[in-house]
């Protein structure tokens, strides 16, 4: 009986252990956090600790953060498991979601906070634009600053951000807070043109200026005017057509550069045009004098935007009449010397225009430029076989008929 | 013998000649290629992207109600491009730790707090593959001169698994808020500052409407009252594995249906091929196939399961994202058709258990359920496992548990009942059958009378048990594809002959035992 008691003890003592064990082994480890804080400065160190019973887990700690995902290794002391935060992860602000792994199972997850850290040097980014606007308030630049700590983390939601802007005599301070990483102002352009000065001012860092060119607005209409050596259609002189100080309706001189064109109607309502780009305001083009007596009606435009007055120019005739001769059994025939408004000999290159009739019928038309006032034709035997032919013969305005005149064969 | 030599010498001597031409033509032709190699002047340049097929997730911005400048909606799309592409690139180089492309996406600041995860991972050997499922940005700030971008991308849900050493520690699925600023830079939207923050609560709404179809215990009900499917797979007889292909014709659909419905069938299975319909980026003309064919189901009151990804075994996080929008886009168009009865998940996933592990098509066809259910609450969601035993796998997430039978007739009523205690949802047979194939290949196979035999078995064990089934299949089909048995005559022949009706038209023996 003793024995059978003693041989029940035992084989139960056995399950017991047997059992016991099993049951240990299945058991999960549980982790608690022990590190309280749940939210840390950029910069400083971060370790995150968990305690357990069980003293020879392996835990692993996989993290999700802004920049990077990872998996850190416990150093493990008495129970307790601590998880130190690379240092380019606790440098760096926001969430950080943290999950407990052992045995290839989340046992704990949870989350803590990265603030940025205000003791470091603050950095400041500009981004300003447009970068040219147009003077008269319709228009503005928008600054955009981006403050962030030493580690290049966006400041807090709030963080006070001066910004100052100068144009001429005004100074203007504006106390912006930032919102979404970022502190923006629209600035409106002022009436003048000339340079806006932006820079921006947070925690004592102050940056550097960063310019918005104001540019003049559209220009308003303007007068033209000319001027030129002589007022004879010589084909030599040149007229200067030029605009007044073309402005802006708030009286800035408008940018250089700005084309007009200068748009001419002659006496047969033919169109010529000629072009200039304004410097200091001013625009001026240039003409040739005509070869004939003329009217040129002058006016000026910035197209679409401004035109100016119209102008009326006279061209007298340089020449009143001129000589001609012919030689050498009439094949040849001199034009000249042709002489201008004070008796001297026409410039070189004066245009002689010559048509050629037989029997009332224009054969040729034939063009000469002058040489020291005079034009030369010579009439072939080999191409002019006819008996008799007619000229007329045109240059400066000025036509002379020639009746007709006899070719003899021999 | 002296001439013997002269013929000997003069042939290796034009050999020679001929093989030294032969080793320099080669050697100037690899010289040229060498030079050649990355003249493609394309290269140089820093071309547009295309995020179609490659990363997709389901983005969903708030209503337009940002400060600064108005934003314009081709601007909009280019900054959802370029930031899509920040994450994807990101995911990339956590996975394999290369920086290659985050310079695109990143500028110079930000880039450098990407390089220090890398190296920190390299140097542990930690390897993060993780794929981003939603977001949901609004749009904070733009700015005057369209240089700068600040949004909130809120709750983006963020799903990855954690490797060391090469072994899988952790799968884990986290939702965040992300602040995101972005600078154009010559052209290329880059992340300037992105910050991670708590995710917001949401409100959404995950209560099922109310749909014609319920599941009660057991028991599937159709506008209530008790539905027990009596259904066929199908395929037209000369499209096999090709529904919807180049010889897609409604007439003989029409004409097939009537077949179906006068055989007093009341629901048929039909197939979706992954590359057929397009893939990420689904082709319209598709959709407008499935929807005649749905039409006429519905016009002779058949109820249809249509089973999705046939043909398809990516189940890589790096798809998720693709799968997902082929998914949506065909659940959401059909989201209200009435002939729809349920979307099958994709068959006989657990094939592929093996070869692609089976843990990763466990969570990919979870993730599919997900995304069809929220596409599509009015109609049942199933997966049609191969076999009775491996059913059982994600039958929580199922609205009923399907599989397909083709053992011994002996085991189906024990193989049924093991499932059917281990289960709470209802069980439809999704597929059973024999083929009635003896010829040169199979001097011992089933003819016409066995097939029958079988059939009126299996017929009279659903009568006896209200099952649910789907037989396999209408047809013999004259031409079978090489992916679905295999390119060999003896396996192939198997396939061509599971049908009650034959290649000619001829009903079968087995016709009169196609339902019950």
């Amino acid at each position: 009986m003793k024995k059978a008691i003693y041989l029940l003890f035992l084989v139960s003592a056995l399950f017991l252990l047997a059992f016991g064990t099993a049951l240990v082994s299945v058991k999960k480890a549980s982790f608690v956090l022990v590190s309280k804080s749940k939210s840390f400065i950029a910069g400083n160190a971060i370790e995150l600790e968990f305690h357990s019973k069980s003293e020879s887990e392996k835990p692993q700690l996989f993290i999700i953060h802004s920049y990077g995902k990872t998996v850190l290794d416990a150093t493990v002391e008495k129970g307790n498991y601590k998880f130190k935060i690379p240092e380019n992860y606790s440098q760096k602000t926001g969430e950080v979601s943290w999950f407990l792994i052992n045995k290839n199972e989340t046992t704990n997850s949870g989350a803590f906070e990265i603030l940025p850290n205000d003791k470091t040097k603050t950095i400041i980014e500009n981004y300003l634009g447009p970068r040219t606007i147009l003077a008269g308030g319709k228009e503005f630049t928008m600054m955009v600053t981006v403050p962030t700590d030493g580690f290049d983390n966006p400041k807090k939601e709030n963080t006070n951000v001066i910004l100052k802007h100068q144009f001429l005599q005004n100074i203007t301070n504006i106390n912006l807070k930032t919102k979404d990483f970022i502190a923006w102002n629209d600035i409106y352009s002022p009436t003048k043109s000339g340079k806006l000065l932006v820079s921006t001012e947070c925690n004592t860092i102050a940056t550097k200026e960063i310019e918005t060119e104001i540019y003049p607005n559209i220009a308003t209409n303007f007068t033209i005017n000319y001027s030129r050596n002589h007022e004879f259609a010589d084909g030599n002189q040149i007229t200067h057509f030029t605009t007044s100080i073309i402005k802006d309706r708030f009286g800035n001189t408008i940018s250089d550069g700005t084309l007009v064109s200068f748009i001419i109607k002659t006496k047969n309502n033919s169109v010529l045009k000629t072009f200039g780009t304004t410097i200091n305001g001013i625009a001026s083009g240039h003409i040739l004098h005509p070869d004939h007596q003329e009217t040129f009606i002058v006016k000026g435009y910035i197209t679409g935007i401004a035109e100016s007055n119209s102008i009326t120019i006279e061209y007298k005739p340089a020449i009143s009449s001129f000589n001609y001769s012919f030689s050498n059994k009439n094949r040849t025939l001199r034009v000249g010397p042709i002489k201008s408004f004070m008796n001297q000999l026409v410039p070189d290159g004066v245009k002689v225009k010559l048509v050629i009739f037989h029997q009332n019928k224009i054969i040729k038309i034939r063009y000469q430029d002058t040489s020291k006032g005079i034009a030369t034709f010579n009439f072939s035997e080999d191409f002019y076989k006819e008996n008799t032919y007619q000229f007329e013969i045109y240059t400066m305005g000025i036509t002379k008929k020639i009746p007709q005149l006899n070719y003899g064969h021999n | 013998m002296a001439i013997t030599n002269k013929t000997t010498v003069r042939f290796v001597l034009i050999a020679s000649f001929i093989l030294l031409n032969v080793l320099l033509l080669f050697g100037l032709s690899s010289i040229l290629n060498y030079l050649n190699s990355g003249a493609d002047r394309s290269t140089m340049l820093h071309l547009e992207k295309e995020t179609i097929n490659t990363y997709l997730p389901k983005v969903t911005w708030e209503e337009l109600n940002n400060a600064g400048r108005k934003m314009e909606p081709n601007t909009l799309k280019t900054i959802e491009k370029d930031y899509l592409f920040s994450w994807y690139i990101k995911n990339k180089s956590l996975q394999n730790n290369k920086k290659q492309g985050i310079e695109d996406y990143y500028t110079q600041n930000a880039r450098i707090n990407l390089y220090s995860s890398i190296d920190y991972n390299l140097k542990n050997k930690i390897c993060i593959e993780s794929t981003t499922l939603q977001h949901h940005p609004k749009l904070e700030f733009y700015s005057e001169d369209g240089q700068q971008v600040v949004f909130t991308d809120k709750n983006v849900i963020e799903y990855q698994k954690v490797f060391k050493e090469d072994k899988l520690i952790a799968e884990v699925q986290d939702t965040a808020t992300y602040k995101v600023l972005m600078l154009l830079e010559d052209g290329f939207w880059r992340v300037r500052h992105i910050q991670k923050m708590k995710p917001e609560t949401s409100i959404t709404t995950t209560e099922k409407p109310t749909s014609d179809y319920q599941i009660v215990g057991k028991k599937l009900k159709f506008k209530n009252a008790d539905f027990t499917i009596k259904g066929i797979n199908y395929y037209p007889k000369n499209s096999a594995w090709d529904t919807f292909g180049d010889r897609f014709n409604k007439d003989t659909i029409t004409n097939d249906f009537v077949i179906i419905k006068k055989a007093k069938l009341n629901s048929i299975r039909i197939f979706i091929q992954y590359d057929d319909f397009g893939k990420a980026d689904i082709q319209p003309e598709k959709l407008e196939k499935l929807k005649t064919l749905l039409d006429l189901a519905e016009a002779k009151n058949l109820k249809v399961i249509v089973t999705l990804f046939d043909f398809y075994s990516d189940y890589t996080l790096e798809s998720w994202t693709l799968t997902s929008r082929h998914a949506e886009k065909i659940v959401s168009t059909f989201k209200d058709h009435k002939a729809i009865l349920a979307w099958d998940i994709k068959n006989e996933p657990n094939l592929d258990f093996e070869s692609r592990d089976k843990n990763n098509v466990l969570k990919w066809l979870q993730q599919m359920i997900t995304v069809v259910n929220e596409a599509d609450p009015n109609h049942l969601v199933t997966i049609g496992w191969s076999n009775s035993v491996e059913a059982i796998n994600l039958e929580d997430k199922v609205d009923f548990v399907s599989y397909h039978f083709y053992n011994a007739i002996d085991d189906f009523e024990t193989e049924n009942t093991i499932l059917d205690k281990a289960t709470k949802k209802p069980i439809v047979i999704q597929e059973f059958g024999v083929p009635s194939y003896r010829g040169f290949w199979n001097w011992t196979g089933n003819d016409n009378d066995d097939q029958a035999e079988y059939h009126k078995k299996m017929q009279a064990i659903f009568k006896k048990n209200k099952l649910a089934f789907m037989s396999w299949t209408l047809y013999d089909f004259p031409n079978v594809p090489d992916q679905v048995a295999g390119k060999w005559p003896w396996q192939k022949n198997k396939q061509k002959n599971f049908g009650f009706i034959d290649q000619n038209g001829k009903e079968k023996a087995s016709f009169s035992y196609i339902t019950n």
